[in-house]
């Protein structure tokens, strides 16, 4: 195997050159790119982005989707502003429950996929429709603005380019890596999803890898969702109402197959900081915001077209 | 070939394509809604908003055949919207800006939507990626294009006729769109049912390797059958433009994707491809458009809409599963 090909194999080794050679071609171009407030401003912005990548990509490992993770993150996030102004909830309380109602979400769309055998993509195409119609039925989309200042100020803060916010998807990012790398559960997910049938033979129970999967998908929209609302310092119902591109682009990306049982959290990493940068860069060079869609979309072509030429080319496929 | 086998042939000629068995529930809850709303709402049964539930159900039709013609062959089209809007702007632009005729600026808006699912179902067809990661980029590529080039200004000083077809109304009741959507659905039923190409869809949709080794050109139907559903989509674009009498940016996009599906899945599509309910999606439409217009008239309000067409997109699903568990159990074919 030579070195090139042996390079090719790992998946984020053309997003960490690109990411290097924007970043490079950024700073020269934009002198304001490098100031550690641009840089803070990009990696606050790209902290949600991460958790609402990986709760596209739990589901996309055992080959399933999930079209309910931003309305189930705006469900979450405006039930968390309300249990803080309405009911006065302490933080210590609103975000487990917060989390828990994300893990219920989840926990609803893997039962249905998995008893019903319904694709997983009109069974969370439905209940994202009810979960947004729960959202602006209880709320009147009107947000909610009274949150705590503990959590603004963690939304605000930051140790040089370092905002807190950051903190939470790394960790996530480092336990998902080990959960997917070295646990029993996490491997037998990847099992089932490069082949079901071979797994169910080896003793996989198909009902609790697809259950698991969407609940871990639910509770990471709903971290997603808090860490949204200490962002925009309220809880407004429209967050999560543009999450869905964003987390099918960055774990496909960053090497995802969609027909399931290999992900890449490092990967999903790099691609996520690689459409911030190119999401920086775009503001930084005053382009029309409207190209952004555009070249998200393009974006996404590319990656699936590069996989594929990977795949034949290293011989995988 | 089997007896069993032929047996399930038959019946599937038989209640695939029109489907009337299977959306004989469909049809009595359908009805049910009609009544309540009728007994709740007195304003339901008004002419005027018999008109406007019509003029509405016309588009609803036209988005779950363009979604209907994708999942025929075991694909989707999550671009319908996008290459909706794209449809209203070029026809917009062609009537206001270079002032043309107005069918030739149909015809051009109907072409560009055409064009754009072509270019889906080529890419699809070639790449062997999936349609659903395939039209997920090219609803962004496109949407993204459209908003580039318009900078989401509305054209609002359409030629006059525009707006009036839309407003006009046969024998006081019935809009011209509800009628060109009936029309659309039977050349439909015919297409699916009596041509080559729409049987040679269908089976690429129910095997394509079995397709594919009896003769049928998997790949140009596939491409085909996103072109149409791109020039569907357009239709129902055009629709809306007659019915706003402008264009604008804001019709289509994602506000499209979930009545998309609910047409045809309501109506008996299978995902899996295959098959076609074509009479199905014109009643999965009808039950969306009536309870988006009753819940209108009761002034319970859109915030509600999306939770009701999510669970009854969801219970469909289930009923439908457990029917067929039901029918396998008892030895009888599916559908």
């Amino acid at each position: 195997m030579t070195l090139f090909r042996r390079l090719l194999l790992v998946e984020w080794s053309g997003l960490a050159v690109a990411i290097l050679l924007g970043a490079l071609a950024l700073s020269v171009i934009a002198p304001n790119f490098l100031t550690e407030f641009n840089l803070y401003v990009m990696l606050r912005s790209l902290s949600v982005g991460l958790l609402v990548a990986f709760a596209q990509m739990v589901t996309l490992g055992v080959g399933q989707m999930n079209i309910a993770v931003g309305a189930l993150g705006g469900l979450t996030a405006i039930i968390f502003g309300a249990t803080i102004e309405l009911y006065g909830f302490p933080l210590l309380l609103a975000i487990p429950l917060a989390l828990a109602i994300g893990a219920l979400g989840g926990l609803i769309n893997g039962l249905l996929t998995a008893r019903t055998g319904v694709n997983a993509f009109i069974i969370t195409l439905a209940t994202a429709s009810a979960f947004t119609g729960i959202n602006f039925g209880i709320t009147g989309s009107i947000p909610f603005y009274k949150m705590p200042a503990s959590l603004v100020a963690f939304g605000d803060h930051h140790l040089g380019a370092m905002p807190y916010l950051l903190v939470a998807p790394l960790i996530v990012a480092f336990l998902l890596g080990l959960f997917f790398s070295r646990a029993a559960p996490g491997r037998e997910l990847l099992a089932f999803g490069g082949n079901p049938q071979a797994a169910e033979l080896s003793g996989i129970s198909r009902e609790r890898v697809v259950v698991s999967a969407h609940v871990l998908s639910g509770l990471l929209a709903a971290a997603a969702a808090v860490l949204a609302v200490a962002q925009l310092g309220s809880a407004q119902p429209t967050i999560g109402a543009d999450w869905l591109l964003l987390s099918f682009a960055a774990p496909i990306i960053g090497g995802a197959a969609l027909t399931g049982g290999h992900i890449s959290v490092l990967g999903t990493l790099f691609a996520v900081l690689l459409l911030g940068l190119i999401q920086n860069g775009m503001v930084l060079a005053k382009v029309d915001p409207y190209w952004v869609q555009f070249v998200l979309g393009a974006l996404i072509l590319a990656a699936v077209g590069l996989n594929r030429w990977r795949a034949v080319n290293s011989g995988v496929a | 070939m089997t007896d069993e086998a032929m047996s399930e042939m038959s019946a599937r000629r038989r209640f695939g394509l029109g489907g009337v068995p299977a959306q004989f529930g469909l049809a009595i809850i359908i009805a049910a809604f009609w009544a309540v709303f009728a007994w709740r709402a007195p304003g339901f049964l008004s002419p005027f908003n018999l008109f406007s539930v019509g003029r509405a159900l016309a588009v609803d039709i036209v988005i779950g055949f363009a979604q209907m013609a994708a999942l025929a062959t075991g694909g989707m089209n999550l671009s319908v919207g996008s290459i909706g809007v794209c449809a209203v702007m070029t026809g917009g632009y062609l009537m206001q800006t270079l002032a043309l005729p107005v069918p030739v600026a149909i015809l051009g808006a109907l072409g560009l939507g055409a064009a754009l699912g072509w270019l889906n179902g080529f890419v699809i067809a070639r790449s062997g990626v999936s349609a659903f990661i395939i039209t997920l980029a090219s609803a962004n590529l496109y949407s993204g294009a459209m908003l580039i080039l318009t900078k989401a200004v509305p054209l609002n000083s359409l030629p006059m006729e525009v707006g009036a077809f839309g407003k006009m109304k046969i024998a006081g009741l019935v809009s011209p769109l509800l009628v060109i959507a009936l029309a659309v659905g039977l050349v439909l039923f015919v297409f699916y049912r009596h041509s080559v190409l729409g049987r040679q869809i269908l089976a690429a949709g129910a095997n394509a390797r079995a397709a594919k080794m009896s003769g049928v050109p998997v790949d140009r139907v596939i491409t085909i059958s996103h072109a149409l559903s791109g020039l569907l989509a357009a239709t129902a674009g055009m629709m809306v433009v007659a019915h706003l009498g402008a264009a604008m940016p804001a019709v289509g996009g994602e506000d499209w994707l979930l009545p998309s599906f609910l047409g045809p899945v309501l109506g008996g599509t299978p995902l899996s491809g295959g098959a076609v309910a074509v009479a199905g999606t014109m009643l999965g439409a009808l039950l969306v458009t009536t309870i988006r217009s009753g819940l209108l008239v009761l002034q319970i309000g859109n915030y509600w809409l999306q939770l009701y067409l999510g669970v009854i997109l969801l219970l469909a699903v289930l009923v439908d599963r457990y029917r067929a568990l039901y029918q396998e159990r008892r030895g009888i074919p599916m559908r």
